[in-house]
């Protein structure tokens, strides 16, 4: 961690001046938590199942003179907004990665929905890492959407192959009254790639979130996502899908956190965790004083396809009020031999037969979406990522080859 | 067809079917009857190829090639099918999906292109008339949620679809209902072909009324204790298996 507090103080005026008067406001506070609370260690509860220290230990290099291309020209007042809700639920206090992430974070990407708008085509944030050396790229997204507004944001991940890289994502979301959000993050990056993702977001009466995360190829994902319901009849739903196999390590770590009464929350994530792959799940539900009729449902279940693969599981439930409905499942299983042996009296292959049991133990998930059309694209993308047929350059055209 | 000779088979350790012979020529329908525990299922389990069970003595063959040696889906896709006792209930496998599945399998194993999916269709529609199926069936995911009737009927449409050369109906007749066993039945004697054969498993007389048997067997102990023609069973239905096991 020293070599990141040294690079930040030793390259102070490099990071400032390639960034904006914002972003560099907060760098002192977040360098102050970051020293004071170190990464964490496996000893500490939210990160019991990921080795932050040793993925931070190498020697990444950072491009700290990006070149700045304004997407389009600032509207002064949505920069003002943004200006003055940056940071407000990425705590830099709370999380040594966020504060990381606050520290040096160059650029931003700010997303507004003025009230009322109803975007019915998504807004695609597609993110590729190119590098020939070893490279740290730390990246911030801010999402405002104002009351009555609707939007569908499409987060893609991917990286070229061959290289080390590693990111730091912080992502706030501000869904206002009646607002209606749905973030859809899907991650296919590769076994060389380090992820961090810390999501925050505070749902407004009335309001809406839904979150999802698929993590189809990468290396080392771990998705921190926060909710809080703070204001009456505001909804969270939470789906994640992660199909690793081979060295893989994912782990998803949620907070839903019922702040008011008449909330509700909903969250089903599933793994399909083949040979030495290990998966991770904790699912922290916090109904606070006064947050009566909570409604709260959470799932996870789990196929774990091998001897050597390893899945964690940790639902948890802190309710501190009286008139709450809130349940929670978690499952941890193998494939269903006897469904197997079914599929092979019919002529279907024992291979086939294990890849139609895996589509449809992560379609409960698929279906689950409220976004159609990209459901059938999920299922495509899944499919393939089952065949071992996903390689995140079909879908990119930079390479020259077509997309699919 | 199927030639069994000397057949012994274990299940977790301990010996169940203890030397079995038993031929069926093409196109003849033999019934299997026998108590709880006498070996019936097992004899069927044994000759898909389900994993759980070990052949510890004897051959199997069928169509002149050695059925032990090949895996479940090789004994498939030469023309072997089951219908389960307890069909398996998949969730998350739309029944439609499943059986393209199956039927491109045993396509591809004969050498030719799969099919299209509006072939498949029509396909599917023609053959669930013959065992009145509903198509809201169809398209759920396999088995799950279907009555016990139902399931029995789907096995029945699976076949239909399969067009299998060798049928094993394990108590295709248990838990079904007087209507519900003759659209089975009949639904499994409209499928044949002249030279497919059958072994029928069944406690009753009841199942045979419909699939006229050419010869039946009553397995007793892991053995087959007595061979005869259709007489043999009406015999078992009046008298139970008893008598037969006071003359043994």
């Amino acid at each position: 961690m020293s070599q990141y507090l040294e690079l930040f103080q030793s390259q102070r005026a490099l990071i400032d001046g390639n960034s904006i008067p914002f972003l560099n406001q907060h760098r002192d506070a977040a360098a102050q938590a970051l020293a004071q609370l170190g990464l964490p260690t496996q000893k500490e509860e939210r990160y019991r199942y990921t080795d932050v220290v040793g993925a931070f230990a190498p020697n990444y290099g950072l491009n700290l003179r990006q070149a700045h291309t304004a997407a389009n020209q600032p509207d002064a007042a949505v920069l003002r907004q943004a200006e003055a809700l940056y940071g407000t639920l990425a705590s830099v206090q709370a999380d040594a990665i966020t504060a990381l992430n606050t520290m040096l974070v160059q650029d931003i990407t700010v997303l507004c929905i003025p009230a009322g708008e109803q975007k019915e085509n998504p807004i695609r944030v597609s993110q590729l890492l190119r590098s020939t050396a070893p490279l740290m790229q730390n990246r911030r997204l801010l999402i405002v959407a104002e009351p009555g507004s609707r939007a569908r944001i499409l987060l893609n991940d991917k990286a070229d192959e061959g290289q080390d890289f590693l990111t730091t994502q912080v992502t706030e979301v501000f869904v206002s009254e009646g607002a209606d959000v749905e973030f859809y993050d899907i991650e296919q990056t590769h076994a060389r790639c380090h992820r961090f993702h810390q999501f925050y977001a505070d749902v407004q009466q009335g309001g809406r979130l839904t979150h999802t995360v698929f993590t189809l190829t990468g290396g080392l994902s771990r998705n921190t996502t926060q909710v809080r319901l703070s204001g009456k009849d505001a909804e969270a739903n939470l789906y994640g899908c992660a199909v690793i196999d081979a060295t893989q390590h994912c782990d998803n770590n949620t907070l839903i956190d019922h702040a008011v009464a008449g909330c509700r929350s909903n969250e089903l994530y599933k793994y399909v965790v083949d040979q030495q792959a290990v998966g991770a799940f904790a699912g922290r539900v916090l109904v606070r004083p006064g947050a009566d009729q909570t409604d709260s449902r959470e799932t996870n279940a789990n196929l774990v396809c091998t001897t050597q693969a390893r899945m964690f599981t940790q639902p948890m439930l802190e309710i501190y009020a009286d008139d709450v409905k809130c349940s929670h499942g978690s499952t941890v299983g193998q494939l269903n031999d006897e469904a197997l042996f079914y599929m092979r009296q019919r002529g279907i292959s024992q291979a086939d037969a294990r890849l139609l049991l895996k589509q449809a133990f992560a379609s409960e998930v698929i279906n689950a979406l409220p976004f159609e059309a990209l459901r059938g694209r999920l299922q495509v993308l899944v499919d393939q990522r089952f065949r071992g047929e996903l390689n995140h350059c079909r879908t990119c055209n930079l390479c020259g080859t077509q997309n699919t | 067809m199927l030639e069994i000779k000397n057949l012994h088979a274990t299940v977790g350790g301990k010996e169940i079917l203890k030397g079995i012979d038993l031929t069926v020529r093409p196109g003849e329908v033999h019934a299997l009857m026998g108590q709880n525990g006498a070996g019936k299922s097992t004899l069927s389990n044994v000759l898909v190829g389900h994993p759980a069970y070990t052949v510890t003595e004897g051959s199997v063959t069928y169509n002149g090639k050695d059925l032990l040696a090949m895996s479940p889906e090789e004994r498939a896709n030469e023309g072997l099918f089951l219908s389960f006792q307890q069909p398996v209930e998949i969730p998350g496998v739309p029944m439609n999906y499943f059986m393209r599945a199956a039927y491109n399998a045993k396509r591809k194993h004969l050498g030719l292109e799969p099919i299209s999916s509006g072939d498949f269709v029509k396909l599917m529609r023609e053959k669930r008339k013959i065992v009145e199926l509903d198509s809201k069936l169809t398209s759920r995911s396999v088995n799950e949620g279907f009555s016990g009737g139902e399931k029995k009927r789907n096995e029945i449409f699976q076949m239909a679809i399969l067009e299998p050369s060798f049928c094993i109906l394990d108590e295709t007749d248990s838990g079904l209902d007087v209507d519900a066993l003759r659209i089975v039945a009949e639904g499994f004697n409209q499928l044949r072909k002249p030279d497919t054969s059958a072994i029928v498993i069944t406690h009753y007389q009841r199942l045979l009324d419909y699939i006229k048997p050419d010869v039946v067997h009553v397995l007793i102990n892991g053995r087959i204790v007595r061979t005869g023609g259709p007489e043999l069973a009406l015999e078992i239905e009046n008298q139970g298996f008893d008598w037969i096991k006071n003359e043994e």
